[in-house]
């Protein structure tokens, strides 16, 4: 199987991410947000839906067998919010997934990043909302030291 | 002996005169459609106190992010590490406290537990109106608001006319809700809720009476939501928590097409 890489270790800023999804249907029973798996293959079905979207991907192992694997997303509500449609992934496309496994280990994992063949990405809405609010807290903190 | 007919005609008018102001005024509480909140709101803006009340936070919490944030100590810390510990503060200081000891058996409720993860059960109100995307209101005739979330596509309607709750109303998860207007603010108060688990993983009974108060910016381009809780079975004190949501016209709500019930997992809580 193709299984490019396994890092076992926490992103810090990876927890307001965590935490919404938990929140909203149970991240954590789930899958395993301490460890980030790496899987690349050919999209055979996107499922652009609530409450959470779908894709379903082909990988083909060292052997040369073809396994299916299931990629969790947010939801179409979550995801449209950032400008993806149900056409942001097309079936036949070659794409690479980053994302979190499940604690069983089975051939599914939810969602933090994809990256096309032609390298260009497609990330969740939270990095976004994050950039915003760490520019009004540089601001805050200027204010701040002004007044002193 | 005209002197009795006088003031019998006197109290007549007076008694009709009542009628009719008391007749208008509940016409106006009733028809007013003080449309200010009509429309579609959605997820918070992306600003510090945004996205820290985009699900729930309360007052607590949102003093303790002010006071880290004031902190230059902090200043290299991630805000996300700043959120979750004045998150961490709000759970422990502030709801925690206010916890009866039957609702602390089962606080938090483990993931794995939750009935709408493992049975795609909708949720209750206690926790709908705390749920992340759309909430998009509407006034329907004279008398009611209907109020549609993105989550779960769930609808409730808020009767602005007075009418009692029907005695042979069973409980159910949204409740009965009635609504005023209290100035520019909607009141709404709701019982006759089935019991049900809250947003932050509390079990609350079917004696939970919630009351929501929704005021618009004065620039029209946020929500605020500042909902009052108390049940005598799980809270020893009224429970005050906030929301905030952005205007949001160009949103739609799309309906639920699928809900996976889980096939794998485990238990998060030793």
């Amino acid at each position: 199987m193709r299984l490019l890489r396994e890092w076992f270790f926490v992103i810090p800023t990876l927890v307001v991410c965590v935490a919404v999804a938990s929140a909203h249907h149970a991240f954590s029973p789930v899958y395993d947000d301490k460890r980030v798996i790496t899987v690349a293959g050919v999209v055979t079905q996107f499922k652009f839906m609530n409450p959470h979207a779908m894709m379903f991907m082909d990988v083909t192992d060292d052997s040369g067998k073809v396994v299916n694997w299931v990629v969790e997303f947010a939801g179409r509500l979550n995801l449209s919010g950032v400008g993806w449609t149900a056409e942001s992934i097309k079936a036949g496309e070659r794409i690479t997934v980053i994302g979190n496994p499940t604690h069983t280990g089975s051939q599914r994992m939810f969602f933090k990043k994809i990256v096309r063949a032609d390298g260009t990405e497609l990330l969740p809405a939270a990095p976004q909302r994050l950039t915003a609010v760490e520019e009004e807290r540089r601001q805050r903190a200027l204010q701040r030291n002004q007044q002193k | 002996m005209a002197k009795p007919s006088l003031n019998r005609a006197v109290r007549q008018l007076f008694l009709l005169v009542s009628i009719l102001l008391t007749s208008i005024t509940s016409a106006t509480e009733a028809q007013s459609p003080r449309p200010n909140l009509e429309g579609m709101w959605s997820d918070a803006p992306k600003t510090i106190l945004g996205v820290f009340c985009q699900g729930w936070c309360t007052d607590a919490g949102i003093n303790r992010l002010n006071a880290l944030l004031d902190d230059p100590a902090n200043d290299s810390r991630p805000f996300a590490e700043l959120q979750t510990e004045a998150d961490t503060y709000q759970r422990e200081k502030y709801l925690r406290p206010r916890l009866t000891d039957a609702a602390l058996k089962t606080y938090p409720l483990d993931p794995a537990d939750d009935p709408g993860f493992l049975r795609c059960e909708p949720w209750g109100l206690a926790r709908q109106i705390f749920s992340l995307h759309q909430l998009e209101i509407r006034q329907r005739g004279n008398d009611r608001i209907e109020m549609r979330y993105g989550e779960w596509d769930a609808l409730r309607t808020v009767y602005l006319d007075r009418r009692a709750r029907p005695a042979n109303q069973a409980p159910s998860p949204l409740g009965y809700s009635v609504g005023r207007w209290d100035g520019d603010t909607l009141v709404i108060e709701t019982s006759g809720l089935r019991a049900n688990i809250t947003s932050w993983r509390g079990d609350h009974s079917d004696q939970l009476r919630l009351v929501e108060r929704y005021t618009r910016a004065k620039d029209g381009a946020t929500l605020q939501l500042t909902a009052t809780m108390e049940d005598p079975w799980s809270l020893r004190e009224p429970l005050v928590v906030k929301k905030i949501w952005r205007w949001a016209p160009e949103e739609k709500i799309t309906t639920y097409e699928n809900c996976e019930r889980p096939t794998e997992f485990k238990r998060v809580k030793p």
